[in-house]
Parts: C-alpha cells; sequence; structure tokens
C-alpha cells in the first residue's frame, strides 16, 4: 500500500471544514497557527482586475521525506501505506524536521509537547474509508486511496486527469497530486508556466520503485 | 406517564452535573462520575441533523464515554450531499462551550450590565407567571400586548405553536423580515413558488449578489462548485465585492450596490427586443405578457441606460442576456436568499424570476424546480380563542404584512410609544435581536420599554443580556426535535435525534414550554374569565372544567407527549412502523431507500435511481403533452428527455391565474407597481466623502450565533472593514488600521482591509461579530456589529429591513 491524496483544487471554496474537521478528528491543539492541513491562498489583480485562486493542502507524506532523514531520534518514521508520522514519546523538540519540510507541514503542538502533522488520518481508515478532511468536504476536493491499488478511487482519477506536485524540485516525491483543471483557460489561471505537468503514465513506474526502495524503512 | 419518569430521571443526573460542573466543562470525567454513567458508557454513533446554521445537514456523532468527540457527514441525505461544513463539524464546540446558559437565570443587575443570579426552572416559571398576570390583568386579557420573536430552526415551531395558539398573540416576529422575506414573496407571486435552484443540471447561472461559495446553502453550493471553470455551469456573479464565489466565476461583473434591478431590466429589454425568449413557453404560460413587454420597450430600459446606472458595460449586459437566453431553458437567474438590499427588491426579485421565466427555465431540469416533498402528519393543537386578544400593531406598516410582521417597523411603533395598545412583554426564543434587527440602539430602547422579557437560547446574547429572565435550552445535540421533511428532486425525511442527554440544567424548548404552559394555564384562565366575553357566555351552560379542556384553555394539552412520542406519530401516520425504524437507525428516510442508496465513491452516492428524480412536478394542462415528448426508451422519465422540449408544456402554476404573472394589478391599490419598475428617486447616491455601505455572510460563521465559538474563531478571528484599496490610499488608510465607521444611528470602530475586491463608495464587513454580552468571552467586543450602523428603513411591499442602503464615513482613528 502506498496512500496519496488527489485535490482537485479548481472546487475549493475556501470554507476551511477541512481545518475544522482535523482538529475535531485529531485533537490537534486550538490555535490558527497549529494546523495539520490548510487551505493556500494567491490573489492579486490582472490588469486590475481581481483574481483569486485556492490551494488546499496538507502533509505531501514524500516518499524520500527529509523530515524523517533528518530526525536524531526517530521520532520521525513511516509506517504502513508510506503515511509520515511522529511518535511523541520520542520527539525531543529539536525543530530539525521543521527546518527540513519544503511544505510548511510541521508545527510544534504544545499539549503533547512534541512536533505534529497530518497523518492521513490512519487511525480512521479501517473504519471509516477516508481521511477526515476527504469525507467533511462539501465541493469533494480530495480523493485519497492507494497507489499500488491500479483499482483505487485515486489511480482511476490519477489515469483520466493531468497533475502537478509543489515544490518537486526538491525531490521528495510528495504524494498530494494537484489536479489540473480540464478547462485551458482555469488550466493556465492556476499553474506558473514553469509547473510540470504529469501524466500518471509518467510517473507510475518511477514512485512505484521509489516506494518500494523506501519501504524498508515502514513501520507497522 | 412514560414520559413524565423519564424526566425526572433526567433531572437526577443532571443535578449531579451541575455540581461536578462548575469547574470544568471539557467533559470525559465530569460525565464519568455522574449518575448517569451506566446509560452513557460505551463508545455508539448516533445520527443526528446539524443545526449550526438553517441548511439541517445530516450528521453522524461519534460519542465515547458520554463525550460527543467528533460530527461526520450522513451520506444518507441527499440534500446534504454527504458532507459537513466547517461550522458543522464545530458544533461539538458549541456543546462544550464553557460560556454557554446553564441554569435557569433571573436579573438582578440593570438591563443590559450582565449581573444574573441562579435560580430554579420552577422560580423562574413563578417570576414569568407573576409578571404575566400583572400584565394580562392590566391588559384585561388582550393577549397581544405579549410579543415573541424566534429564529429558525427545527424547534421554532414548538415555541411559536405555544406563543401564537396557546397563549394568543398576534405579534410574532421571525427573521423573514430581516432576511428573506422578499425573495420569497417576488418569486412566490410571480411563478407560484420560490422554488429550487437546480445547479446540478444547469448550463448557465447568474448570481447576483448571492455568494454561495461563503454562504453556504445546500445542495446548491456543493452542485454548482463541482461544474463551474469549463465543467457545464457557465457562471456569471454580478457583486460588488469580489467575493469567493466571483473566484470560480466565468465572468464577474461589479455592480453598484443598489441598482440590480437596472441590469436584469435592460437584460429583459435585450431579450424582449431580440426576441430570444422562449416562445412556445411564454405563449403557454405567460399572463399579461404584452404588458410586460410593452412596458419594458416603452420605458426604453436599454442596456446603455443601465450601463450608466449600474457601471456594467452595456455590451457585457447584452452578450449576458444572449448567452443567458442561448442556454436557456437550462439557465437560470439564480433566486438568492439574502436579506432586502433597497427598497426596490421586491421588484428586483420579480423581474428576476420573469426573466428565467422569459428561457423557460421553470418547473424543468436545470431550471428553477419545485421539487416533490414526502408527507408527514401532524401535530394538532387545540388553539382557544381570545375574545380581546388585538390583531398585530404594525399590520398598516407596509402594503402586505404577514404572520410574522415587519421587525423593524415593529420595533419602532414599541421603541417610540407609537402603538394602537400597550406592548408590554415579550418571549424571545433563539433570536438575538440586538444584533441582528437594523439599528441596535432602537432594539434596546424597545426592550428597555417592555416589562417582561423572557429569553429562551443556549448562548448569554446581547440580547439575553436584556432580559430578566433567562431560561436555558440545551442544544441540538442534547434533544429530539420535531421531524422534518424536505422537498426537492429527491425528497427526504430527516429526524434529529438526541445524541447526548443535556448537560446542566438545560431542557430542550417542548418541555419549557410544557413547564411555563403547567404553571400558566389556570392563573391566565381566571383573567379570561373576568374579561372575555364569549367565555362568560359560554360558561353560563357549560361546565367550567370541561369547557377549559374542550376548548383548549388547557395550555399545557398540547405538550404532554415527548418529542419522540410525536416525532412517532407525525411519521407513523404517512408512512409506517418499519419505515420509522429505519429513519431512526440511518437518520433519514425516503421511499426505496434501502434499495436505491449505494456509495459510487467515497465523495459520491447515489440516492434515488435516476428515472426516480423528479423535475417537472406541475400539473399539466394537456397530459398528453408528456407521453408526446418524452420517448418510449424510458417509461415517463423526464431526467431522460432534453428539457428544451419540456420546457414549453403548459402547465398549472400556483399563481391565481395559474400562469406566471407579469402584471400584479391588484397590487396598484396598495401602492405597489404592478410590474418591475426602475424610479431614479429609490436609488441612494453616494455624496463626495461618504461610502455606501453593505453586509453579508462568510462560510466560518453563522449569523451572530457562533462567534463565541473557538474552533470557529480560529478560521475567521474577527472581522474587519473592506474598502477599495485606490480609495483607502487616499486617505491615508493602510492594512490593519483601526477605523470609525459611522453612519447617522450609530458608530463602531473595526480594522481596515483594504483591497481591489470591493468597488469604490462602498465599504463592507461581515454581520455577526461585535457583541457586547460579558457573557461570551471570545465574542465580547471583537470585531463590529453592522446593526450598529444600518439604518432601520423598510421597504415598501413586506416592511423587509433595507439593508444596503445606509451611508457612512470612515476615519482612522
Amino acid at each position: 500500500m502506498n496512500y496519496a491524496i488527489a485535490l482537485d483544487y479548481q472546487n475549493c471554496i475556501d470554507c476551511q471544514a477541512c481545518e475544522a474537521a482535523c482538529k475535531e478528528e485529531n485533537g490537534v491543539q486550538l490555535g490558527a497557527d497549529k494546523q495539520r492541513i490548510w487551505v493556500g491562498m494567491e490573489e492579486g489583480t490582472i490588469f486590475g482586475k481581481p483574481y483569486a485562486n485556492t490551494y488546499p493542502a496538507q502533509c505531501s507524506h514524500c516518499i524520500d521525506a527529509p523530515c524523517v532523514d533528518v530526525c536524531p531520534t526517530d521520532a520521525s518514521h513511516y509506517v504502513k501505506g508510506g503515511i509520515v508520522k511522529v511518535n511523541p514519546e520520542e520527539c525531543i523538540l529539536c525543530e530539525e524536521c521543521i527546518e527540513a519540510c519544503p511544505y510548511g507541514a510541521r508545527f510544534i503542538d504544545d499539549n503533547i509537547e512534541s512536533v505534529d502533522k497530518c497523518t492521513f488520518c490512519d487511525h480512521r481508515i479501517a473504519k471509516k474509508g477516508t481521511t477526515a478532511c476527504q469525507a467533511t468536504c462539501p465541493t469533494k476536493v480530495r480523493t485519497f486511496g492507494d497507489l499500488n491499488d491500479p483499482e483505487s478511487e485515486i489511480v482511476r482519477l490519477l489515469k483520466t486527469r493531468r497533475f502537478f506536485f509543489q515544490k518537486e524540485e526538491e525531490g521528495t516525491l510528495p504524494k498530494l497530486f494537484f489536479l489540473l483543471p480540464e478547462d485551458e483557460i482555469f488550466a493556465r489561471q492556476s499553474v506558473s508556466k514553469q509547473t510540470k505537468i504529469y501524466a500518471w503514465k509518467d510517473i507510475e513506474a518511477n514512485y512505484k520503485q521509489a516506494s518500494i526502495n523506501r519501504s524498508k524503512d515502514w513501520k507497522v | 406517564m412514560k414520559v413524565e419518569i423519564s424526566r425526572r430521571k433526567f433531572l437526577q443526573g443532571s443535578v449531579a452535573l451541575t455540581v461536578l460542573g462548575g469547574t470544568s466543562l471539557s467533559g470525559a470525567d465530569v460525565l464519568a462520575k455522574s449518575a448517569e454513567k451506566e446509560k452513557l458508557a460505551g463508545n455508539r454513533t448516533v445520527p443526528t441533523v446539524c443545526e449550526m446554521c438553517v441548511n439541517k445537514c445530516a450528521a453522524i456523532a461519534e460519542v465515547k464515554d458520554g463525550v460527543v468527540k467528533k460530527l461526520d457527514p450522513n451520506p444518507y441525505f441527499p440534500k446534504s450531499r454527504n458532507m459537513l461544513c466547517a461550522r458543522g463539524v464545530a458544533g461539538i464546540k458549541a456543546l462544550y462551550d464553557p460560556d454557554r446558559l446553564k441554569y435557569p437565570l433571573l436579573r438582578v443587575g440593570k438591563r443590559g450590565d450582565g449581573r444574573y443570579k441562579k435560580v430554579t426552572w420552577n422560580e423562574a416559571y413563578e417570576y414569568i407567571k407573576d409578571k404575566m398576570v400583572t400584565i394580562l390583568e392590566e391588559e384585561e386579557d388582550n393577549r397581544s400586548c405579549i410579543g415573541y420573536c424566534a429564529g429558525e430552526g427545527l424547534a421554532e415551531h414548538t415555541f411559536k405553536s405555544f406563543m401564537a395558539q396557546k397563549i394568543g398573540s398576534a405579534n410574532f416576529l421571525n427573521h423573514s423580515t430581516i432576511c428573506l422575506q422578499t425573495a420569497v414573496s417576488g418569486f412566490a407571486l410571480t411563478l407560484g413558488d420560490y422554488g429550487q435552484a437546480d445547479l446540478e443540471n444547469a448550463k448557465y447561472v447568474i448570481m447576483a449578489g448571492a455568494n454561495r461559495a461563503e454562504a453556504i446553502v445546500t445542495p446548491d453550493t456543493m452542485d454548482i462548485f463541482k461544474r463551474t471553470r469549463g465543467r457545464g455551469a457557465e457562471l456569471v456573479v454580478v457583486d460588488p465585492r469580489y467575493t469567493k464565489t466571483a473566484m470560480h466565476a466565468d465572468t464577474y461583473l461589479p455592480i453598484k450596490p443598489g441598482t440590480d434591478l437596472a441590469f436584469v431590466l435592460a437584460m429583459t429589454y435585450v431579450t424582449l427586443k431580440g426576441q430570444l425568449y422562449n416562445k412556445t413557453f411564454v405563449e403557454n404560460n405567460f399572463n399579461d405578457f404584452d404588458a410586460y413587454k410593452n412596458h419594458i420597450i416603452s420605458n426604453n430600459y436599454t442596456p446603455e441606460w443601465a450601463e450608466e446606472i449600474t457601471g456594467i458595460p452595456a455590451d457585457t449586459i447584452c452578450k449576458v442576456a444572449h448567452d443567458f437566453m442561448k442556454a436557456a431553458p437550462q439557465a437560470i437567474y439564480y433566486q438568492g436568499r439574502r436579506s432586502t438590499w433597497s427598497s426596490n427588491d421586491f421588484q428586483l426579485r420579480r423581474a428576476m424570476a420573469l426573466f428565467t421565466a422569459l428561457g423557460g427555465g421553470v418547473d424543468v431540469k436545470g431550471g428553477i424546480i419545485f421539487g416533490k416533498k414526502l408527507p408527514l402528519g401532524d401535530h394538532e393543537i387545540n388553539a382557544p380563542l381570545y375574545f380581546n386578544a388585538q390583531p398585530r400593531i404594525d399590520q398598516d406598516q407596509a402594503a402586505i404584512i404577514g404572520s410574522t410582521g415587519s421587525w423593524v417597523a415593529w420595533r419602532d411603533m414599541v421603541a417610540e410609544g407609537n402603538t394602537p395598545y400597550p406592548i408590554r412583554g415579550m418571549f424571545v426564543y433563539k433570536q438575538n435581536p440586538v444584533l441582528s434587527v437594523p439599528d441596535s440602539n432602537k432594539t434596546r430602547k424597545m426592550l428597555e420599554k417592555l416589562d417582561l422579557i423572557v429569553v429562551i437560547d443556549t448562548m448569554p446574547s446581547d440580547t439575553a443580556m436584556m432580559a430578566d429572565v433567562i431560561l436555558p435550552e440545551c442544544t441540538y445535540l442534547e434533544r429530539e426535535d420535531p421531524v422534518k421533511s424536505f422537498p426537492g428532486v429527491e425528497p427526504a425525511i430527516v429526524l434529529r435525534q438526541k445524541v447526548i442527554d443535556p448537560m446542566f440544567d438545560t431542557k430542550p424548548v417542548i418541555e419549557i414550554v410544557r413547564g411555563l404552559a403547567k404553571k400558566l394555564t389556570k392563573p391566565l384562565w381566571e383573567i379570561t374569565k373576568n374579561y372575555d366575553m364569549d367565555v362568560q357566555a359560554e360558561l353560563e351552560s357549560a361546565p367550567e372544567e370541561e369547557y377549559f379542556k374542550e376548548w383548549g384553555f388547557d395550555l399545557a394539552d398540547a405538550y404532554t407527549h415527548s418529542q419522540e412520542e410525536i416525532n412517532k406519530h407525525m411519521f407513523v401516520s404517512a408512512h409506517n412502523d418499519k419505515a420509522w425504524k429505519l429513519l431512526r437507525e440511518k437518520g433519514v428516510y425516503y421511499r426505496g431507500m434501502q434499495r436505491s442508496f449505494k456509495k459510487v465513491d467515497a465523495n459520491t452516492y447515489e440516492h434515488y435511481p435516476p428515472a426516480g428524480k423528479t423535475y417537472s412536478v406541475l400539473p399539466l394542462v394537456n397530459k398528453a403533452d408528456r407521453e408526446t415528448t418524452i420517448t418510449e426508451f424510458c417509461e415517463s422519465c423526464d431526467p431522460c428527455a432534453n428539457p428544451a422540449d419540456i420546457a414549453p408544456w403548459k402547465r398549472v402554476f400556483k399563481t391565481p391565474s395559474k400562469k406566471i404573472e407579469c402584471n400584479l394589478a391588484s397590487m396598484t391599490d396598495r401602492g405597489v407597481d404592478a410590474m418591475p419598475t426602475w424610479h431614479d428617486k429609490d436609488y441612494v447616491k453616494v455624496p463626495p466623502g461618504k461610502y455606501k455601505f453593505i453586509t453579508g455572510r462568510h462560510a466560518q460563521h453563522t449569523h451572530n450565533a457562533t462567534q463565541n465559538n473557538v474552533l470557529l474563531l480560529e478560521l475567521l478571528p474577527e472581522n474587519y472593514l473592506w474598502i477599495n484599496d485606490e480609495e483607502a490610499k487616499k486617505i491615508g488608510i493602510t492594512d490593519g488600521d483601526l477605523v470609525e465607521v459611522k453612519s447617522s444611528v450609530g458608530k463602531v470602530q473595526i480594522k481596515a482591509y483594504p483591497t481591489p475586491k470591493i468597488i469604490p463608495e462602498t465599504v463592507f464587513y461581515i454581520h455577526g461579530f461585535g457583541s457586547q454580552s460579558s457573557g461570551q468571552s471570545l465574542a465580547h467586543r471583537n470585531g463590529a456589529s453592522d446593526n450598529e450602523i444600518i439604518e432601520g428603513v423598510i421597504e415598501p411591499v413586506f416592511g423587509s429591513a433595507i439593508m444596503h442602503d445606509t451611508l457612512v464615513s470612515v476615519r482612522k482613528v
């Protein structure tokens, strides 16, 4: 298993239901700067006319996660499905991982005195089938699933859509797939000219091999 | 009898909670020690219905050791599309809000200073009874001298029935005239019903003022934003602000506030002049079309005329009208909900309805649809008649005053002492008029005049702080509420079930009403006997006790059963026991649910089979139309037929002429234009140095009810003033500056947000913040309240509060 999330970000209305559901589901510390999940917003004007784009995001659960590599106590680790987690018992708050993460996906939860981050709701997958953020989303931005299962909802979706990654140049093989709008105009409005666009066949083999290589580190 | 036993048991449990709950609210250990431990132990899930806003989304509550841990969407309810928004998720924080009202309270300080003492329910009821007896004795049993108001909610009718039918007061106020009265009536008087917008199938949608991304409405919000951006629904957003809805638009048209009517009239002009409308539909279904056509053409409502007024270029107006009619009948000028914007609001809604109808997009897939509704039985109330109860005070304040009155007009009359008979008291349920009715100072002044104010609520709102008696209602997660049937393409019935027992000394409103009724019945009956001539005459021949019971003077007789029993009766009388079991198990019921409900994927569920969805529901004049239009491929399945073929059917609309009403000639007697007409004098111009203030909503808070919710506050911590960035620069205002916003009725201080996302001459902040109640520790003095500065002016047709015509000045402080 190799869990990932695809985001049809053009559905997003920035209602922040995902943020609220994440906090309630996972008991995340209250406070606006204590977020496992967030809606990125980019806005400005073009020829005097306003525009805005939303990019909902969370931890990318990178296959080659720098946060895991830098952790001196192995508090940051992979579990089954390639999910990156933190063991609060072992976290010494050195903040190396916070520095290492290209996405700003980590923060300190003062209640548990540990670095905290998204877990893809791995405690509820078996019972409820998906993450709290996907379940609660009004416009159904997210599709969570197993990249290794060709019949999973996420793979079926990735086979039909083109997508891109954020900060892929960091080489961490992130697993948040941003689905490019199918409409050319809207696609152009929400990605830069430099953004590399992929299809599933372009990355399938590479992602598979990388996750096999790395899976020896996955703890059960 | 069963009811009484369980109620006593509940009180026992809540006494334990009362003692232990003083120090901490966050649950587990408090509840674990309570006498209810056995009952609450164990993990379970309870399907229920959200009440964080009006939408009634179905939710599943997860309970662990008696504590509600999580709310997830319940996929069985078609209307809520398997989702729960931020507010819905944060319902748990409303349940466990440390500031919530916990015990009945009696005022010991001055009104508004927040000093109360804790009393028992009996003491609270006694106080109310003594006051009511004095007032009704002095007013000689004129029941209408006690006003009452209610906010929207599943239990609203329980409270309303008590005040209207049992207490017998005519002076009811609810949200209508500070909400969507003009919109609902404008569409209803034109098309026969307000209807729903089929945004799952519409190809072209104009949203003017409506902001479905931030003011979430189910299923509209869910449906439209999966189809914008080249995915089937072209979206035109018309708004002075670049909202999060505008973010999704193909075309965003900034418009000057108060000029929407000119925009619609000009598009109507283009449509009529160019003969772009659906001629068969119009011929079959319009009443007085020629009069309307002549009216529009002869008034020269040209796009060039509208450009001057609205600020939208004439060629854009032409293009939108053409594109709309090309997509019709799957084209909707979205009804919107919203409040009344300016004095021509009723005419605006009429013009919007007629414009959609010109394309044929009514009672058809992808247009405005009416939907089917599943039946429910009644909960009958034996209403006594009071001879001395006077009609409502505000009935002459506008052309058509309905049973929900005109909040602003009513308030003004009481505040100014200008009423045909004295208004002496007020019962407030789940509404917060101090923050929700324009001109808060005047609302406070009105409340000051009353001899008795009773507030039933879950939170110490600004209005609760004015009350003499506060009766704490439990939150929606702690009670069963009346079962509800929702109409639509996929109709369903939902049930709000109690998730956990009420905490502290709180009760559901049905129990509050029952207690009050028992306390008031006999003393008020004595007054009626003294002053009511009808009753006196009847009692000459009828035995008193028998008459008292038979004619409904026993105020408690409607509330002897529990809500659970009433629901079962209402539901089973229209369905059956098996269906009732299913409703309780799933929280949702519709016919064939077990057969047809299925998961398509984690994001999508199918409720009705395609052939079971009903888009066109109005009766047809020629029944054969249906058979000739719908092909033999699928048996009378209108979802499969082309909407363009269905649209022209000759229908029986629910209007007086049975057709779409262009010309409401009878309205002229009441001084109302028979057809939508632009009057320059109605438009409030913005003088130099002033701004027009507009208000609105946000997806993270509901009106003024959630500003103490800790989870929602971190998503949106306060409100701020939108001001055009160029204009802000001119007067030296930068981001985050504290500014004073002042109108003729009040002033507030708020942080500034200079942005290109709002047009010049217009400023905005969202409704709901700026509470002055010291009882809400997080909401208290956070941000600014819009109604502190909005003037209390009404439109002439329904007496609805005009929300967007107040002029303000802005200065840095």
